[in-house]
This record gives C-alpha cells, structure tokens and sequence, in this order.
C-alpha cells in the first residue's frame, strides 16, 4: 500500500478544516479547537491540533491530506509534516486582509528552501467583499506562474477543482 | 463589490501597488477616528486626492488665486449644462481659465501633499469602491499622477523597522531585478542615495554587501530596498542555503522534492475527477 500526501495550509480560519471535510472520505479528524476557545485555552492546551483527510485512490494507493495547525507554536510540526509531501494548497480567507502578511509567512516557509509545488485558494468567494483570485495574487505578490484559484471550501466541487489544479502543476513536474 | 480592510494590516503602499498593477478604477475611501481621505484612481493612475470627503478642491482652487469665484461659478454652470459629459477639468481648460500645466501643477501638489500626509497613519480602515468616479464637478489632474512616486515617497517616511522586516527579514537576502522593471523604473524619481543603492543591485550582493560598499547604513538600505521591492521594481530572496558540510542521511541535497512518477498523479487526477 502506498500513501502519499498533500498538505493544506492557511492562517486560521482560512477554511483548513472545511476544506478537507468536503472532500474527505473519512469523518475529518479534526483536535483543533475553535479560534475564540483558543485565546482562553491558549495556556493550558499542550496537544497538538490538526485535520486529517483520505481519499483512497486504489486498493494500492491512497491520498492523505494533512492540515496544518495554524497558530505559531506548531511551526515545529510544519517541517515535519511537509516531508516527502506531493504537494501544497495554501488556502486564504479571501475577506481579511489582515490574514494576507501570515498567508506570505507560510508560502515562505514552503517554499524557500525547496521547490513545492503549490496553488493558492482564494477561499470564500461565495462572501461579499470577497477579494478575486486577481487581487489576491498582487497583494501576495505572486508571480504569474503560480496558480490562485477561487475556491468555497465548505463545496465539494469547487476542494475537487483546487485539488486537480494542483496535481496538473505536479503532472508536470513529475517524470514518466 | 467593495475591497475592504485596515492599513494597520495591508499598507497603502501595497494598496497602491494593487491599483497600480491591478490597472484599477474607483475610489480607495480611509478613514481614521474623525480624520478621512478620497483618493480616485483611473486605470491604475492617480486623478484625485481629498483630505476630508467633502472637501472641493474648486475651491482649493479659488483660495489659491488660480480662479475666481464667478470662473468658477461659471465653469460648474456650464459643467452642469452640458450633455457630452465633459469635466470640469475639461471645461477649465476649453475656456482657458487656466493652463493645463498650472492647473496641473496645482492639483499634483496638493495632491501630493494630501497622500503623503497618509502614509503616518498607522492605522485606518479603508475601503475600495471599485469603478467609483469623482464628481463632474470637481477639477481632477489633467494628467494621471503614476503611484510609483507616491510609494517611494512614502517609503521615505518610515522610520522604524516593523514594516520593512515584513518584506525584508534579513540583511543577509539578495536583492535582485524583477523580470522586467525598465518600462517601470522610467518614471521613478530617486534620490542619489536611492540611486546608489539601485545602481548596485546585481542578482548576486546582499543587503549588507549593499551597504558596506554604498557606505549606508543597513536601516537605509533595507528601507530604500524595500521601497523599490514595493513599488515592485526588485525582490529579495534568500541566500541559497550552502551545501551541508557533514553529508547527512537524506543525501547532499536534501531539499530536493520527491520525484514523482506522471502515473501516480495521473491516477490520483481520475479518482479525484470521477469523485
Ligand atoms: N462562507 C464561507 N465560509 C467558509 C468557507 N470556508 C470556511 N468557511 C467558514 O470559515 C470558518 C473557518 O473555517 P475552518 O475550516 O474552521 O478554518 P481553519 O481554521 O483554517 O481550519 C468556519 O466558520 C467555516 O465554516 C467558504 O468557502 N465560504
Ligand atoms: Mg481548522
């Protein structure tokens, strides 16, 4: 059995757990706590909090997809979990700008010291003031190449369609 | 649709870069406690700048002792009668009121002076309305004002690091030329300082190379650097990370992505696509 895997990352609240619970074949397990309950537990909580999704491909092969914890002091957990990963869905809460310098951080953190394949989700486009996928990608300052793709995450449809556009980047990539 | 946010979190230089390369009309509505500004863009170029949203700069015009009170009177008068949708602009200069490179000068400075005022705000929110366009009425620039030398202008006035570490965490990153900068650097007015510090980004030298050989302080390079990096002139990247000396278990390169066979992903591709 091979598995392999894709990594969903965000700043909080960019639609991580939603994303993964649309396409996930299995019940999402999900130990991240709401944002507002984390401010109070912020102390106490030592576990660490994370999505997890399947997609069984064959009776050979299966996709994992792994959300990142997305408060600071998991930052430890980002490297290992980003091994070997096939590729990256940075998922952006399209309506805070206030998230977009974090957003920078973790497309950073991905990408400077090797080459991942990744595409951008301009998450929640489905709400007013929703910045487009155009606008996203001059406030990120992403080159042309990369994808930044609209997305609502709670929509089947739409996960499948930022998923598959991530595997053409890695088609491409990838040798025969 | 309104784009919406602080400039505590998304800087109005990186607003501006936004409009600029997001070719953008409309109106960037700010606003801080009972202070409030307008600035109207048209295709990514300044028109229009007001400090407070009432504020006329027909008006500005008449204190000035560019127009009269009756010139201006009877420019509105005939803004307002005619059906061909001229401005007021238009309309000042048909009736040779004024010459275009006064009123030109006149609006560009206090437009100047309205947006520089914004870049001490250190907070405030602001709003996007795009395709918004300033009233008839009102005079805007006869010659759209590029907001490259607004951003690097803007640059100038900071003063401490927190910003500038947003772009440029470390004086230890190159600073290199984005694809095509020329046709954007043209318009871009520096100064010498500035221009010592562009003539010397080569692909290959740090921050702090920069500045030792310019002879700046590495506070200055970071943030002249980070003015062009804004005004979307250069990038920095970071260093690429020399070879490890002890050859570690993952190999010689152990950043190198997995390869992947197009098999794999060919199947995954129909299993989700069938999904
Ligand atoms: N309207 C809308 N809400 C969304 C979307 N994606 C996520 N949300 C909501 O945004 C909030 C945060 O989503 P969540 O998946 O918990 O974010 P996480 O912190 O990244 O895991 C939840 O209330 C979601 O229901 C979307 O595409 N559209
Ligand atoms: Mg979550």
């Amino acid at each position: 059995m091979q598995t392999v895997k894709m990594v969903i990352s965000g700043a909080v609240n960019a639609g991580k757990t939603e994303f993964i619970r649309s396409i996930s074949e299995i019940e999402v397990v999900s130990t991240e706590r709401r944002a507002s309950d984390d401010t109070k537990l912020i102390k106490k909580e030592t576990t660490v909090a994370m999505d997890f999704g399947r997609i069984a491909v064959a009776d050979d092969l299966v996709l994992h997809l792994f959300g990142t914890p997305g408060q600071k002091r998991f930052d430890f957990m980002w490297e290992i979990l980003s091994e070997g990963m096939l590729g990256l869905v940075v998922l952006v809460d399209s309506t805070r700008p206030e998230t977009f310098r974090e957003t920078n951080r973790i497309i950073e953190f991905f990408t400077s010291y090797r080459d991942t394949a990744y595409v951008i989700a301009a998450n929640k486009q489905d709400r007013p003031n929703a910045w487009s996928p155009d606008e996203l990608r001059l406030a990120l300052r992403q080159p042309p190449h990369v994808k930044v793709l609209p997305c609502v995450a709670s929509e089947r449809e739409s996960v499948k369609n930022i998923l598959l556009e991530l595997l053409y980047v890695i088609m491409q990539r990838s040798e025969d | 649709m309104a784009l919406v946010g602080n400039i505590r979190d998304f800087g109005l230089s990186d607003f501006l870069y936004l409009v600029d390369r997001g070719y953008k009309t409309g109106c960037l509505h700010l606003s801080r406690g009972d202070e409030q500004a307008i600035l109207f863009f048209e295709k990514g170029k300044l028109i229009y700048a007001a400090r407070r949203e009432g504020e006329q700069l027909g008006e500005m015009l008449i204190r000035q002792g560019k127009l009269t009170p009756e010139q201006l009177e009877q420019a509105r008068q005939v803004q307002n009668g005619n059906t061909n949708g001229m401005t007021l602009t238009q309309i000042i200069l048909s009736e040779n009121m004024m010459s275009q490179e006064d009123l030109q000068q006149t609006l560009q400075t206090h437009t100047e002076e309205s947006v520089y005022g914004l870049f001490g705000w250190p907070d405030g929110e602001f709003r996007f309305e795009q395709g918004q366009k300033p009233d008839l009425n009102e005079p805007v620039m006869p010659i759209p004002l590029p907001v490259e030398n607004l951003i690097m202008e803007g640059v100038r006035r900071i003063d401490e690091w927190g910003r500038i570490k947003d772009r440029i965490p470390s004086t230890d990153m190159i600073v290199r030329f984005l694809d095509q900068p020329g046709a954007k650097a043209k318009g871009v007015k520096l100064s010498p300082e500035e221009w010592r510090v562009f003539a010397r980004i080569n692909g290959k030298d740090t921050l702090a190379d920069i500045a030792q050989k310019t002879n700046l302080s590495e506070f200055d390079v970071c943030r002249i650097v980070y003015g062009f990096v804004t005004a979307g002139l250069v990038d920095v990247v970071k260093k690429p990370r020399p070879a490890p000396l002890t050859s570690s278990s993952r190999g010689a390169q152990p950043m190198e992505m997995p390869r992947i066979k197009k098999s794999l992903v060919s199947r995954i591709i129909n299993r989700i696509r069938g999904m």
